[in-house]
């Protein structure tokens, strides 16, 4: 599979000029989709943490842990270069599509890993460029490089890999690690598996294709769906914890609530969704879909609801 | 000896290593390839000033606030 990829570009190099990247291949190189929700949920662990901070350093911390987010996308891209290839979603990453050579995007992971753990122990502590460095280890080493392509549980134990940026926000103001931000922590790490089974339920034969073993491809749709489920129901109970152990109020309680019987209605129209004897759905996967959608929605709003609650 | 000469006329003009000898350029790609490089070095310069703002940020306010860096 690794030397048909590799054939692939090798060719595609031969026949097409290369006339180098642009600056925005290199952008795309940090995988600006997934750092908007990772600035997102580091800025919240900010927010929330009791203390003061210089807004100044504020904004540089949040800058470094999407530098720090983006450095191990590139290196994730670096490594999955052969499977990028092959799947529909991802030919058209900058490596795959001939714009950038992997060496450069190797080098450029590097160089702004440690860059973005260096200046974040510069302006905050070395409590947090610690868990950045983590993180960034995390995705592209225990995530990319040992669970993606040998375990379909890859994306539940990879799901830590998206849970540190709250704690590292925290971290930022408090030089320490607290209860509350390790809660955030976990309702991103349950949030993962539904989030992500629901994608790949419509985007299995992509996965198929390329050898990943995921879920539906190594234990079928219908096992997916209930394990959709089920996760949903856990990521339900543990979105509740902070209002229950009066880290968090009435507001973050009300909303946890809300949005978390909304995710289990979602959840069962994924489980409920016409389907054949193997699971498939004959719905063109419509509820999957839509819990794909409703789930960014879902870790937005909630994320969003803990810090009004604090500021109020 | 002319595979050489050739390679080293495109090495004069720094293509990338992976096309040498095997690309045809044409004149209009040739601009393409110098201003794509053309950007990058400006992005590079850029990137490495925006570097040393943010450490002259933190120093000054750390200093202002703490009295130290560290």
């Amino acid at each position: 599979m690794a030397n048909y990829a590799e054939n692939l570009l090798s060719e595609n190099a031969a026949l097409v000029p290369h006339l180098g990247a642009e600056p925005a291949d290199w952008l795309a190189l940090l995988k600006p989709r997934v750092v908007s929700l990772v600035v997102f949920t580091g800025a919240i662990g900010l927010v929330i943490a009791p203390g003061h901070v210089n807004p100044l350093i504020a904004a540089i911390a949040i800058f470094c842990i999407a530098l720090g987010a983006g450095a191990a996308g590139a290196l994730n891209m670096w490594y999955d270069r052969d499977i990028d290839a092959l799947m529909r979603r991802t030919s058209t990453r900058p490596i795959p599509a001939g714009k950038i050579e992997p060496g450069a995007a190797l080098g450029y992971g590097l160089v702004l890993s440690v860059i973005s753990v260096l200046l974040l122990a510069m302006a905050t502590n070395l409590c947090a460029a610690a868990v950045l460095a983590v993180s960034i280890f995390y995705y592209a080493v225990i995530y990319t490089v040992w669970l993606k392509r040998h375990t379909p549980q890859n994306i539940v134990i990879g799901g830590g890999a998206g849970a540190f940026p709250p704690v590292i926000g925290w971290a930022a103001v408090t030089g320490q690690i607290g209860l509350l931000p390790m809660l955030l922590f976990l309702i991103v790490f349950f949030w993962t598996p539904p989030h992500f089974w629901s994608l790949s339920l419509y985007a299995s034969t992509d996965y198929e294709k390329a050898g990943i073993p995921m879920l539906p491809v190594v234990k079928g749709a219908r096992h997916t769906r209930w394990n959709v489920f089920g996760y949903t129901l856990i990521l339900f109970a543990l979105s509740l914890l902070p209002w229950m152990l009066g880290l968090a109020g009435r507001i973050y309680g009300l909303t946890a609530l809300a949005l978390g019987v909304v995710f289990i209605h979602y959840a069962w129209g994924v489980l409920r969704d016409a389907q054949d004897e193997r699971g498939v759905s004959l719905s063109q996967d419509k509820p999957a879909r839509a819990a794909f959608k409703f789930s960014i929605l879902y870790l937005f709003l909630l994320f969003a609801a803990c810090a009004v609650d604090r500021l109020i | 000896m002319m595979a050489a000469a050739e390679n080293r006329d495109y090495e004069c003009e720094r293509m990338p290593r992976v096309t040498l000898g095997k690309a045809q350029w044409s004149d209009e790609q040739k601009a393409e390839f110098m201003r794509r490089r053309r950007a990058r070095n400006f992005l590079l310069l850029a990137a490495l000033g925006g570097f040393c703002l943010i450490v002259y940020v933190i120093a000054l306010v750390k200093l202002h606030e703490y009295g130290q860096m560290w």
